[in-house]
């Protein structure tokens, strides 16, 4: 690792922190500002009410809460919630980041597997049935959101093929909310990976075609190299360039769309927790999570860029 | 020919054999019926997750029935509603001596033999603790249990004051009461024994012990030496999260699970069967609960609608009720819970919404336009059509929901008559008195939280005023936490309205309802209150309930005739439960208790 790498690592470090400083700050001023909390019903009122509102510090200045919250989420603890009272959040978050973690993994594999693998096998049989199916498949892939991909699926799997599956392909009857197994992640990754993948798979066909047309390939060939070497040796190295110059933003939307799938599949990950906490007025948890995602979108572009690096040596920072 | 004797005995014998046969066959079959799976593990989700399980603080219906099943206090009620001893040896009356003459002193003996689950003995220390404790805390039914008893206010302003060095409130209490300090101890709850609580009242109050026998909040005893740990934490920690009931905690991961173990020799009665209980912890949206219904339909769930999830999504319900071989395990139980839309009534306790508001005022143009609405409103239309008569029935006997004392029988309630021809009368009986409200109702909204089946009710509603008044009222939907908190403070013109009783007492009804006390505490949907009512109320929470009924029946005639409310629907909720688990139900008012529950083989 050189130096200009470190100083620039250290510089993007300092960035993401700002980043996360700025995004808890709006959070939290926004969703302190929402009318209502989550104390108060029938029965709390009053007196009690004013009672739980101090124990929990909401009665406090805003920034004076931002101050305590922020000064403690530095030392990663991100307060108690309000809606399980007293209940630490940071492991609570830690246990569903780490559900969603395994999500976005394996929808990340989908759409660097699927998209690669589909892209090449389109570039290779370019003009054929099967370049056009495979460019039809990403067609529809990337056209259709995510949230009607993954309602497709839970009435393809859990309704017309429920004699099948057992609703074991979209009901989590054994998800623990730590790892789920293969079939309980494969229908909600390629949910969400579908999109993605269908992004790579463009990108890829388009870059695959004008590698495999340069110089240096047709000299591997007439040199009599196998084709699988030629394509994987040679040419896809190349082809994945502009590839990974868009992961950065791909994991960023497998990132968001976790949101929207898990709370179809009911997969119990940050982006379940994210709108619950949201409607229950949980404001520490919902600031939590937010803080949480902020974290990640900055270290996932940081990861890419640093990728970038191994990819294509001619990049040095 | 006349059959041979031998043929005759040999016939006999042959009959007889066959039916000893059969006799022999009907009980080894009855016996295989109803004997005990190997496996006693009930397995069920709830779909929301727990506020706390602190009995002092606990609010949600999820709370107090999984709790329950946890603490104890001095007296449950039975499957009738009915209050019978728990820790106490007898319920106190004035016939046996429990109850002084003057209602103020109540005596309170307990068994001997009642332990926490780590193995303490309950003694009237630990009732004073748990009591003194509930009542600094001023938890949501501290008021209710402890407000009659003298020294209580005193506690609550001690409570309050905010403590120094930082210390948080709760651990403040804990400080005080361990240190003995007799600012934090109502002065009217003494132990004269190890097995005797004396409870002084300041006041007669026919609903003490109603109040006192809710199960799963302030009422109930805690061990003080598990609490101190951690005074806000120590319900959530197994090794801390003790109680005397026939249940004891042994992991709970947020928002994921919850899972219980029977108490080995637990005191009470009748002993538990089931050894485990497993709960899943899912979230509350219709998607999750259709899910766990399928579930429940693969065999993962025991039972449904336990832990106060019994409001599960109608079309699962309607399917299941339609299927012939599964209806049978559908069980539609009443829940003492009653919807009704509140009119603002009282200009003075939220002005600004009273100045577009028509339904403001005791004024016969005021009660005319409100009865109006009311009439407007075909009930049992609304349960064919919103509940298919199956999740709910509709309210016709007043507020107080039927099989509760108080109810004032079907029907009897004159705002749930629907008569569309005399509504469009009193509406322009109204008009002429006031003929600012022509205008005025042109503006109105309906306002719900979102979610169950308030939105149908809300798009019921809409259509039935425009057909039978011709008036549009807009509706708009919210969410719950700044919905209730808007709604108490009389934000709302017209809006959705409900309560699900706490304890079988009307007081528990008319006190948190209406009236000066909910006014002043910026409690109140309605803000109705008139000298009559407080009065009224104040004689009735006085005496012995059956003295105190027609006073209650005089205050629901009150709004009935104010034309304060427009009565809905009751309750119905609905319970999943496999035919192999034996024991499992609910009363209006909870679940059954697991320790009544077991597991046949399957």
């Amino acid at each position: 690792m050189t130096r200009g790498m470190l100083i620039y690592i250290g510089q993007r470090v300092l960035l993401i922190a700002f980043t996360v400083l700025v995004v808890s700050f709006v959070v939290f001023l926004g969703i302190h500002s929402l009318p209502g909390n989550t104390f108060v019903n029938e029965r709390v009122r009053g007196a009690s009410l004013a009672l739980l509102l101090h124990e929990y510090g909401l009665d406090r200045p805003v920034l004076v809460q931002y101050w305590d919250f922020i000064s403690h989420a530095v030392q990663g603890n991100f307060g108690v919630s309000l809606v399980n009272r007293g209940e630490p959040i940071t492991p609570i978050v830690l246990r569903e980041l780490s559900v969603s973690a395994e999500l976005g993994g394996a929808a990340l594999v989908i759409t660097i597997g699927m998209g690669v693998l589909f892209g090449v096998i389109a570039a290779l049989r370019q003009n054929t049935w099967v370049d056009y199916v495979l460019t039809t498949f990403a067609i529809i892939g990337y056209s259709v959101p995510s949230f009607v991909i993954a309602s497709l699926f839970v009435l393809i799997f859990g309704i017309w093929l429920f004699d099948v599956t057992g609703g074991s392909f979209y009901y989590p009857l054994t998800w623990d909310g730590t790892y789920g197994t293969l079939i309980e992640l494969s229908v909600p990754a390629v949910a969400l990976g579908l999109f993605t993948s269908s992004l790579v798979a463009r990108i890829t066909r388009a870059s695959m075609l004008d590698v495999i047309h340069q110089d240096y390939v047709r000299t591997a060939r007439a040199k009599g190299l196998k084709n699988s070497v030629v394509v994987v040796r040679h040419a896809l190295r190349n082809a994945l360039i502009p590839v990974t110059s868009v992961l950065g933003p791909l994991i960023i939307s497998i990132i968001t769309g976790s949101v929207v799938i898990e709370n179809i599949f009911g997969i119990p990950g940050l982006g379940k927790e994210f709108i619950n906490s949201i409607l229950s007025h949980d404001y520490n948890v919902t600031v939590a999570v937010f803080t949480m995602y902020a974290l990640l979108v900055g270290v996932a572009n940081l990861a890419v860029d640093l990728a970038y690096t191994v990819i294509d040596p001619r990049i040095r920072y | 020919m006349r059959p041979h004797k031998l043929t005759i005995g040999g016939l006999g014998l042959g009959v007889l054999g066959l039916l000893s046969a059969a006799a022999c066959g009907s009980t080894s079959t009855a016996q295989q019926q109803t004997k005990l799976a190997a496996n006693q593990v009930l397995h069920f989700a709830v779909f929301n997750d727990f506020d706390t399980l602190d009995p002092s603080v606990s609010d949600l219906e999820v709370d107090s029935e999984i709790a329950q099943n946890v603490f104890d206090g001095p007296f449950r009620y039975d499957n009738n509603l009915q209050i019978i001893p728990d820790i106490a040896t007898v319920v106190p009356t004035q016939a046996n001596g429990g109850i002084s003459a003057d209602g103020l002193t109540y005596t309170i003996h307990l068994k001997n033999n009642v332990t926490f689950s780590n193995g303490d003995k309950v003694t009237s220390k630990d009732f004073l603790y748990s009591w003194n404790r509930a009542a600094a805390l001023n938890g949501p039914y501290a008021a209710s249990i402890f407000g009659p008893v003298v020294g209580f206010a005193a506690v609550q302003a001690a409570a309050s004051a905010k403590p120094a060095g930082g210390v948080s409130t709760q651990q403040n209490i804990e400080n005080q009461l361990a240190a003995g300090n007799s600012a934090f101890m109502m002065s009217g709850l003494t132990a004269p024994d190890p097995y005797t609580v004396v409870v002084k009242l300041a006041n007669p109050a026919g609903f003490f012990l109603s109040a006192l026998t809710l199960q799963a909040t302030s009422g109930m005893i805690i061990d003080e030496k598990v609490v101190k740990n951690d005074p806000v934490n120590w319900w959530s920690k197994p090794s801390e999260f003790i109680g005397t009931g026939a249940y004891k905690m042994t992991e709970y991961i947020p928002h994921q699970d919850m899972k219980f173990v029977s108490v080995p020799n637990w005191w009470g009665t009748p002993k538990p069967v089931l050894t485990q209980v497993n709960i899943d912890i899912k979230a509350s949206d219709t998607a999750t609960q259709s899910t766990a219904i399928a579930a429940w339909e693969q065999g993962k769930y025991d039972l449904l609608g336990y832990g106060g999830s019994s409001s599960l999504p109608i079309a699962d319900i309607l399917r299941i009720h339609s299927s012939s071989s599964e209806s049978s395990q559908l069980k539609l139980i009443p829940k003492g819970r009653t919807t009704w839309v509140s009119f603002m009534v009282n200009a003075s306790y939220n002005p600004t919404t009273a100045a577009g508001d028509p339904f403001t005022g005791t004024s016969q143009a005021a009660i005319d336009l409100r009865k109006a609405f009311a009439l407007a409103i075909d009930d049992k239309s609304l349960a064919n059509i919103v509940c298919d008569n199956l999740v709910c029935i509709p309210a016709t006997g007043g507020l107080i929901t039927k099989g509760l004392t108080g109810y004032a029988g079907d029907g009897t309630d004159p705002l749930a008559k629907f008569d569309a021809t005399q509504a469009k009368q009193l509406l322009q009986q109204a008009e002429q008195l006031n003929p600012s409200y022509t205008n005025e109702v042109q503006h109105l909204t309906y306002v719900y939280n979102q979610g169950g089946l308030n939105d149908s009710v809300a798009q019921f509603l809409q259509g039935d005023w425009q057909t039978n008044l011709g008036i549009h009222v807009s509706i708009l939907g919210q969410t719950q936490p700044p919905f209730i908190g808007n709604r108490l403070k009389g934000d709302y013109v017209m809006s959705r309205d409900g309560w699900q009783f706490d304890y079988n007492h009307p007081q528990d009804w008319y006190d948190n309802l209406w009236g000066k006390a909910v006014l002043s505490a910026d409690a109140s949907t309605s803000g109705y209150d008139s000298a009559t009512y407080d009065s009224t109320l104040a004689q009735a929470d006085k005496l012995p309930l059956q003295q105190a009924l027609p006073l209650y029946a005089q205050l629901a005639a009150e709004l009935q005739a104010q034309a304060v409310y427009i009565p809905l629907y009751y309750s119905v909720g609905t319970f999943l439960i496999h035919s192999y688990v034996q024991g499992a139900g609910s009363t209006t008012q909870a679940d059954y208790y697991w320790n009544g529950i077991s597991i046949l083989s399957h």
